[in-house]
């Protein structure tokens, strides 16, 4: 393990993958990226694997659009094979409420502004894309054909194989303990197998950011929470599109092996760092899986797990500078839409540390939230 | 031995070949190589192919078994269907 | 919210060890909910058609579907005792809730304890075209025939040696089933002496130092190829043999079935003497989780004695721990149950359980005698080939040919060290001795033997001949256990076989004992000419003299 960096990233998920190249496809020299266990074992690995571009924000669309093409050229972009498994058979966003629609309709407006091919569907439409779908009380739908499934590991270990191949040290299961600090400048890192003199840390852990940043003695407004996840066997494909409601509060699509997966945001839950499931998620879970796709209810679940969601105050990602210590840069905050951004998000971060020009004109920085400057993102589950 | 012809997952398919390279790619946990390789992830979560993969691990690393750790299991064990699961949640008094 | 029950004991799995925990427990007043995933009851105790090894108190000569039927008939009677069969554990959650799929459903459980028993699985091999349709496990191929009558083909090549090997190869050939080969790539047979000395003596080939290269076949199993080992476990050149079978059988071990103990976080560990993942516990069953328990295979792989006596370990354990009932009692029964399960361990047989518990940190040693922990002769050879050497076979015999000429006598051919005892039980002349250890390898005192031929039927390993040497001028008889269909007629002639399964000669049939009392091993007597009086161990029945 190198002793010295130019920039240690902490975190090895997909955005600290997808930084870890971008910095060294800009040419920065001697990156090392740190995981604590292997790639992408914290939420990168556990997430429900949905790429989508259907966002309420301009920023969160521009950023979503962009990492779809990247997604989309994958292999091409980061000159490696790999399939990541893209399958673009688009978001079924339900609404339930004349209201939802509404804001339905806005956010629309805001994805043409990009380009985004999103388009508003009557509950009839929604079942001919669904032909299972549980259409009663359904007031009408958003949908984008190109939104998607990719395959989390797949993408993360591209972007590791990419920034190995352009010159970055990965070490997995390579713990940091400390961040040596002096005089509110960045010394290096402490970890399990010795010490990294650097300059910059770029902190992109997840669920686990706030713990690492409190050992250069700061705080973050970040708390994790626990969100549960299910899968079910193989069967033959029947649902193209995922499936997805922010006021029935479900997410459901079906892989291209065929297992269905899906998951829904907790009521309740107290920040932890809990990743165990329960059976109450099981059973809640099956309720609504059932009511929205009645023919799942002969379908069999095989496992269940949970991750992490890491949340910011505006539930926006937090990718910038940490004013307060020279150095100190986190990608975090991501509140359960991380791995979708991850391709641009990685782009912007690397700006970020190198200080070049914004390649997006996007301001996702910590001090927003004490200039007061939340940023309403509706589309959230 | 032609590595690919030995099935090391029979619920996924995966011959020893593809354990094999996933391990020589530096993937060396029972954790890594069920990501990279879909082993472990079907019907019978690993029953079957997680102590054969655990031994490759330990013959190319020449790490002892003691020191290798299968996949984590989670519920359910043996799979249920949603609706066996709803039908549980009814009250007593609902029936 | 649907309703969660509260139970006092929930064991997991009904076979041996759990059926063994569920009434220590419930005889203590502990109302316990049995769970089993079939539709019946048993576990592999209800596969086991062979007489059990052991000593009296471990119901050793009885059969172990007999056994099972003793227990679950107990387990039926006892009103602390709820059976849930047709029901899996799902999941045992943080909060201790335990989920379970019965009638349909997934019911919900909040136990104060739990006794794992959910005993093991088969490990898988690989080899080439191991997918192929007609590999089974040998444990499946098990339940197929013993559970189901389904016979899985006509013919059969076994790999392994263990016991479970060995014991489903001579069920497969009562079934009718042809044994091609056993294959083994240690250099010495795995199971019980005895075991394998049956299977030579039907003409099964043993190859120890060997192993399969691959499965042939197109659509299905056709035909295997092996090769032979050296001391280095590799291939030797030139070696390869194409054995011809419809279906390959692996008994390459068993592995605890510790899913469910994952769930929970019970900390477990590899020991490969134990199989493989062993929980980690303690000497009362306990796991690194307070309350939950473990028993049977799922601890560590065994058999079923053990497992039995583990369930009962762990059932005391419970209802000391949340019973009302006297402590000291059930404390003076866990001891007692300590105490057998560690002369069951003594011996040379126990020493991979023993070296396997010890990096347990579990402390055996208490009665555990140095001077039972080798073996009494060197049967290398017969642990190598099934078939005794001429020494071993000379240890056995009266020492002057003339002990011959007084009349029947008994002789055991039984030479590898376990704790077994039921040949000097069933003596009724007090004539066989093992020397007052259940340990030692029986001898038969020759003055006071009558050849009456009781033991014949009664050994577990069938390794008690009867032999009269001088029946006539020119025959000898010899009395073979016999546990095959059809039986053959008094008169009838039969072809005869040595230890090897080789062709001696033609016998004739002149007794039959099979009444209640054989329980289902009959005892020949089988007229020889008198050269082959110490060679005449098999007999084979002509199938053209039975329609």
């Amino acid at each position: 393990m190198k002793n010295k960096a130019n920039v240690v990233i902490i975190g090895g998920g997909v955005v600290g993958c997808s930084i870890a190249y971008n910095l060294a496809k800009k040419g920065v020299k001697d990156v090392v990226l740190l995981e604590k266990s292997y790639l992408s074992s914290g939420a990168t690995g556990r997430c429900g694997a949905g790429v989508r571009q259907q966002w309420g924000t301009k920023q969160n669309c521009l950023l979503a659009s962009e990492s779809m093409h990247i997604f989309e050229h994958f292999e091409d972009v980061l000159q490696i094979k790999r399939d990541i498994e893209l399958k673009q058979k688009g978001y079924l966003l339900l609404a339930y409420s004349d209201k939802e629609l509404e804001q339905f309709k806005k956010n629309i407006e805001v994805q043409h502004s990009l380009n985004i091919p999103s388009i508003l569907l009557t509950p009839k439409e929604a079942k001919e894309i669904v032909p299972d779908l549980n259409i009663e009380k359904l007031v009408g739908a958003a949908y984008c054909a190109k939104d998607g499934h990719a395959n989390p590991f797949q993408v993360t270990l591209g972007y590791a194989e990419a920034a190995q191949r352009l010159g970055v040290e990965i070490n997995k299961f390579t713990e940091v303990k400390d961040i040596i600090t002096k005089n509110d400048t960045v010394l290096g890192v402490q970890t399990n197998k010795g010490f990294i003199e650097c300059k910059k840390v770029v902190v992109a852990a997840g669920g686990w950011t706030q713990n690492i940043v409190k050992m250069a003695g700061l705080d973050l407004p970040i708390y994790s929470e626990r969100h549960e996840i299910l899968v079910t066997e193989s069967v033959k494909n029947v649902l193209d599109p995922m499936l997805m409601s922010f006021s029935y509060n479900i997410y459901c699509q079906q892989e291209p092996n065929g297992s269905f997966i899906m998951g829904y945001g907790p009521e309740n839950e107290p920040p932890s760092y809990n990743m165990e499931s329960s059976w109450e998620f099981l059973e809640t879970m099956s309720k609504k899986a059932t009511w929205l796709l009645p023919p799942l209810k002969n379908i069999r679940v095989i496992r269940q797990w949970a991750g992490l969601y890491n949340i910011s105050p505006d539930r926006q990602p937090i990718v910038s500078q940490i004013n307060q210590l020279e150095g100190l840069y986190v990608a975090c905050g991501f509140s359960g839409h991380g791995f979708m951004l991850a391709p641009a998000v990685g782009i912007l971060m690397a700006d970020i540390v190198t200080g070049d020009q914004l390649t997006y004109n996007v301001i996702l920085d910590l001090e927003r939230f004490n200039r007061g400057e939340i940023i309403e993102e509706p589309s959230v589950v | 031995m032609d590595e690919n012809k030995v099935i090391i997952c029979r619920c996924e398919d995966v011959t020893l070949k593809e354990i094999r390279d996933a391990i020589r790619k530096g993937f060396t946990t029972v954790e890594e190589i069920k990501r990279v390789t879909r082993s472990g992830m079907g019907p019978c979560q690993g029953k079957t192919c997680g102590l054969l993969i655990a031994k490759e691990i330990s013959q190319m690393t020449g790490k002892p078994m003691e020191e290798i750790e299968l996949q984590s299991i989670r519920p359910p064990y043996g799979g249920i269907t949603f609706e066996e699961v709803t039908k549980g949640t009814v009250m007593e008094n609902d029936k | 919210m649907s309703k969660i029950q509260n139970l006092e004991l929930l064991v997991v799995g009904g076979g041996p060890a759990g059926l063994s925990a569920a009434l220590a427990a419930a005889n203590y007043g502990i109302k316990v909910s049995l769970t089993e995933e079939r539709e019946f009851l048993g576990g592999q105790l209800i596969k086991q058609t062979h007489r059990f090894f052991g000593s009296e108190k471990e119901y050793a000569g009885t059969r172990g579907i007999d056994i099972l039927k003793k227990l679950i008939d107990e387990v039926n009677k006892n009103n602390n005792i709820e059976v849930l069969l047709s029901s899996r554990v799902l999941g045992i959650y943080e909060d201790n809730i335990v989920t379970i799929l019965n009638d349909h459903k997934m019911k919900k459980y909040y136990p104060q304890s739990i006794i794992f028993a959910t005993g093991a699985s088969e490990k898988f091999l690989a080899f080439e075209n191991n997918d192929l349709p007609g590999i089974f496990g040998a444990g499946a191929v098990q339940t197929l025939m013993n559970v189901y009558g389904v016979m899985p083909a006509t013919n059969v090549l076994m790999i392994g040696s263990g016991n479970i090997g060995l014991i489903v190869c001579y069920q497969l050939l009562q079934a009718g089933v042809k044994v091609a080969a056993i294959v083994e790539a240690a250099p010495k047979i795995g199971g019980y002496s005895v075991h394998a000395s049956k299977l030579r003596r039907l003409g099964v080939p043993i190859l120890t130092s060997h192993t399969i290269k691959k499965a042939i076949g197109k659509e299905k199993v056709e035909g295997a190829v092996i090769c032979e080992l050296d001391s280095n476990w590799n291939e030797v050149k030139g070696t390869e043999q194409l054995i011809k079978c419809d279906a390959i059988c692996l008994s390459v071990g068993l592995t605890p079935l510790v899913d469910l103990l994952k769930q929970r976080k019970v900390k477990t560990t590899y020991v490969s003497e134990l199989g493989g993942y062993v929980p980690l516990r303690d000497e009362n069953m306990e796991t690194s989780i307070k309350n939950l328990f473990v028993a049977g295979d799922v601890s560590g792989i065994e058999e079923a004695t053990a497992a039995m006596i583990e369930g009962q370990i762990a059932g005391l354990s419970v209802a000391k721990r949340i019973g009302k009932n006297s402590k000291d009692e059930i404390e003076e029964r866990i001891e007692e149950a300590k105490n057998e399960l560690e002369l069951l361990r003594s011996g040379p047989v126990g020493k991979k359980i023993r070296k396997g518990l010890s990096k347990l940190g579990l402390n055996h040693g208490k009665n555990y005698n140095e001077k039972f922990s080798e073996e009494a002769l060197d049967i290398s050879h017969l642990m190598k080939t099934g078939v005794p050497s001429e020494e071993n076979l000379k240890n056995k015999l009266p020492s002057e040919e003339k002990v011959f000429d007084k009349g029947p006598i008994a002789i055991s051919e039984c030479f590898q060290r376990f704790p077994c005892d039921p040949c000097v039980k069933s003596c009724p002349f007090n004539a066989i001795s093992e020397n007052g250890n259940i340990n030692n390898i029986p001898y038969v005192d020759f003055e006071k033997c009558t050849g009456c031929g009781i033991c014949v039927s009664k050994c577990p390993g069938l390794a008690m001949f009867v032999i009269h040497k001088n029946f006539s001028e020119t025959t000898s008889v010899v009395i073979m256990p016999y546990e095959f269909l059809p039986r053959p007629h008094k008169g009838e002639i039969v072809k005869v076989f040595d230890r090897e399964g080789k062709y001696l000669c033609d016998g004739k049939v002149i007794r039959i004992l099979d009444g209640k009392f054989q329980d289902k091993t009959a005892a020949v007597s089988i007229e020889i000419p008198k050269e082959y009086y110490l060679q005449a161990r098999n007999f084979k029945v002509e199938e053209g003299n039975h329609g």
